[in-house]
């Protein structure tokens, strides 16, 4: 799962992306509008954190400008200005969820993953599959009730493969999911991940697709 | 209308000048008239008095017997015909040896009578002009002349009744006064007119005024005389500069709670995590600076925005964009909300960004509070605009009600959110003159009754 937050206050910024890796997920940050629109509109993220008051482009041009060309990631606006003119107008630019400064880390969390598991259309907060648990609330994976210990990245790579269950899942789309943009990205560290998971995971659950990619079988 | 408005109309002003001076032009008019009328009239009567005495004068002579006699009677007729107000008279005056003897002659239109004359002496050929009583009590203009005809010194007297000078003078201000009489009402009927046209500019002023006040038109409108276009033009500017100040204020507010809370919010996270005795006070202060913030912000924004005349906010598009929002924000929740039918005409005699801060945090209340559905529904009552929404949650106790609208208190610190949504929404709403009242709902939760002034 990867997400982008833009925000322009650097230490908001900086506390924003240590919060939302401890979280689990690959972090890109952008300062400013132009950069965030060019981001989003040609990275794939799982969801965008995005604060209104931007320098060089505000953050609902941005969004309208993803949203017009199709970008469908769910994004929770960030704003300072607690008022319904303001949540009326990011809603209408194609925003998913507001939250208002000064926020809770654990609340904007929360946020993002209820929007994520809306996005995948899942909802409840626990992702099942077969007998593996996830637990998106406190990252917790567990098979038949016992908890199992994996790296961020083997966590990562498993939360998207959960999120898409039953579906095909191409190496690229991995990498562009566990990784952030300034991450030396290697295709076949991938596949070292995956075989580390099947390892750790009741056989068979993850399938290769041959030519395609990975996908994760006996869906719930 | 009592007389104090009546002093403070410009109608009543310009009318009461004109009838004025309407009246006092008349008067003028009428009794200069009369008087040159009347003077003519008796200058031409004592003219004709000294003719007739001039004719008898000419006409004296002395008999054989040496009495006094007329050579050929004198010829208007009036003398002729008995008290026919028309007289001549002669006395013989005291003389040397014979004593005077009033009406030695007189005219046939005197009968028996004798006009006392006062006893002046006159020069002789002198003529005096004086007033008597008549045969029938008439007061009589008369002249008269003394002449020595053979050392026999006479009076001559001509009188003639004064009514006859009177009638056509009195007939002839009759109908002077009834002219003029004419003659002011027309001109007070044209003054009436001319006020009345003259000042429909301004009646019409006021319904652009009423308009504007009402919240019907933004600004004025319509097209006025050349006088009144100016202030029209001027009051629009400043309704126009009120607007952009109000806009202004708004950016202002925005700006401060941008620049305010981003940096609380690098505080709260630099706090959060972390279980000391500074991370929970930078916690608890974080907080209450919020608070602080959003109110104040709430309140200045507002305060700017109800002196503005002429604002009116149409329901419909609001209510349409906080239900999508609503729908987004709680996509999670599976709620129902359920927007009643509502007239395209209801509109709110305020600021829009107004009426979407007390309808969205009253219907986030109830989406918050709701297990299943919430509804809206909106109309007039008692020409106000009155919206309810209600939640089919677990309520809250009537006791405590009223203390949810004050500020800050909150039901339960476990839903999100800051609790001063409702003392804002009752802020603003008593700022406008409006209220918010709670009330049990027939869904099972809580009703919030919005009560707000409306444009007809």
């Amino acid at each position: 799962m990867r997400i982008l937050v833009v925000e322009d206050e650097p230490t908001l910024a900086a506390q924003l992306a240590e919060g939302v890796r401890e979280a689990g997920y690959a972090v890109d940050v952008a300062h400013n509008g132009l950069d965030a629109h060019f981001m989003g509109d040609t990275e794939s993220f799982d969801a965008v954190v995005l604060d209104l008051g931007l320098p060089q482009m505000d953050g609902i041009t941005a969004l309208k400008k993803w949203r017009a060309a199709r970008r469908t990631m769910p994004v929770l606006i960030l704003t300072a200005r607690d008022n319904w003119h303001e949540k009326v107008a990011g809603i209408d630019a194609g925003a998913d969820d507001y939250l208002t400064k000064p926020f809770h880390m654990e609340e904007l969390l929360a946020r993002l993953r209820a929007l994520i598991r809306r996005a995948g259309g899942h909802a409840s907060a626990e992702l099942a599959c077969g007998p593996v648990t996830l637990d998106t609330r406190n990252n917790r994976v567990t098979v038949e009730g016992r908890a199992l210990t994996l790296t961020s990245h083997e966590y990562r790579v498993l939360a998207y493969l959960m999120h898409h269950a039953g579906e095909v899942v191409s190496r690229g789309d991995l990498v562009e999911h566990i990784y952030a943009q300034d991450f030396d990205r290697d295709s076949n560290t991938v596949e070292v991940f995956i075989g580390r998971l099947r390892k750790k995971l009741p056989p068979g659950l993850i399938e290769t697709v041959r030519g395609m990619g990975y996908r994760l079988a006996n869906p719930q | 209308m009592t007389l104090a408005t009546l002093r403070g109309s410009l109608r009543f002003r310009l009318l009461l000048g004109t009838l004025f001076w309407i009246a006092a032009t008349i008067l003028v008019a009428g009794w200069g008239l009369g008087n040159m009328f009347r003077q003519h009239v008796e200058l031409q009567f004592h003219a004709e008095l000294k003719t007739h005495l001039d004719q008898l004068t000419a006409q004296l002579a002395l008999d054989d017997q040496g009495r006094p006699t007329l050579a050929m009677p004198l010829s208007d007729p009036r003398l002729n015909k008995p008290f026919a107000g028309l007289y001549w008279q002669i006395d013989r005056l005291a003389g040397p040896g014979f004593p005077a003897s009033p009406a030695v002659m007189r005219s046939r239109s005197l009968w028996d009578q004798v006009l006392r004359v006062p006893a002046d002496t006159l020069a002789s050929g002198e003529v005096h002009q004086h007033r008597i009583a008549g045969p029938q009590r008439e007061t009589l203009g008369m002249v008269e002349r003394s002449v020595r005809i053979d050392e026999l010194p006479l009076r001559l007297i001509v009188a003639a009744d004064e009514g006859l000078m009177i009638e056509p003078v009195a007939r002839f201000n009759k109908e002077l006064w009834l002219a003029l009489g004419v003659l002011g009402l027309g001109l007070a009927l044209a003054a009436l007119v001319q006020v009345f046209v003259g000042l429909a500019p301004l009646r019409k002023l006021r319904a652009a005024l009423g308009r504007v006040h009402r919240g019907e038109v933004p600004r004025m409108e319509g097209a006025f005389p050349a006088e009144i276009m100016p202030l029209v033009e001027e009051f629009n500017t400043v309704l126009a500069r009120n607007a952009e100040v109000v806009e202004r204020a708004r950016t202002q507010a925005g700006n401060l709670a941008h620049a305010l809370k981003t940096p609380l919010s690098v505080l709260s996270n630099a706090a959060s995590g972390k279980d000391d005795a500074l991370a929970r006070l930078v916690a608890t202060q974080v907080e209450m600076a919020r608070r602080q913030v959003d109110y104040h912000l709430a309140r200045a924004q507002a305060a700017a925005a109800v002196r503005l005349p002429g604002a009116r906010t149409p329901l419909n598009p609001v209510v349409d964009g906080l239900v999508r929002t609503m729908r987004r924000i709680h996509a999670g929740r599976d709620l129902d909300l359920v927007m009643q039918p509502m007239a395209a005409s209801l509109a709110f005699h305020g600021e829009a960004q107004d009426l979407q801060e007390m309808l969205g945090n009253l219907l986030d209340n109830a989406c918050k509070w709701a297990s299943r559905r919430v509804e809206i529904n909106a109309g007039i009552e008692q020409d106000r605009l009155v919206i309810r929404v209600d939640d089919d949650g677990k309520g809250i106790a009537a006791a405590q009600r009223e203390a949810m609208l004050r500020r800050g208190v909150r039901a339960d610190q476990q839903v999100p959110g800051s609790g001063l949504g409702l003392a804002i929404v009752d802020d603003l709403a008593r700022m406008y003159g409006g209220q918010v009242v709670l009330a049990g709902s027939p869904l099972g939760g809580l009703r919030a009754v919005l009560t707000l002034p409306a444009v007809q």
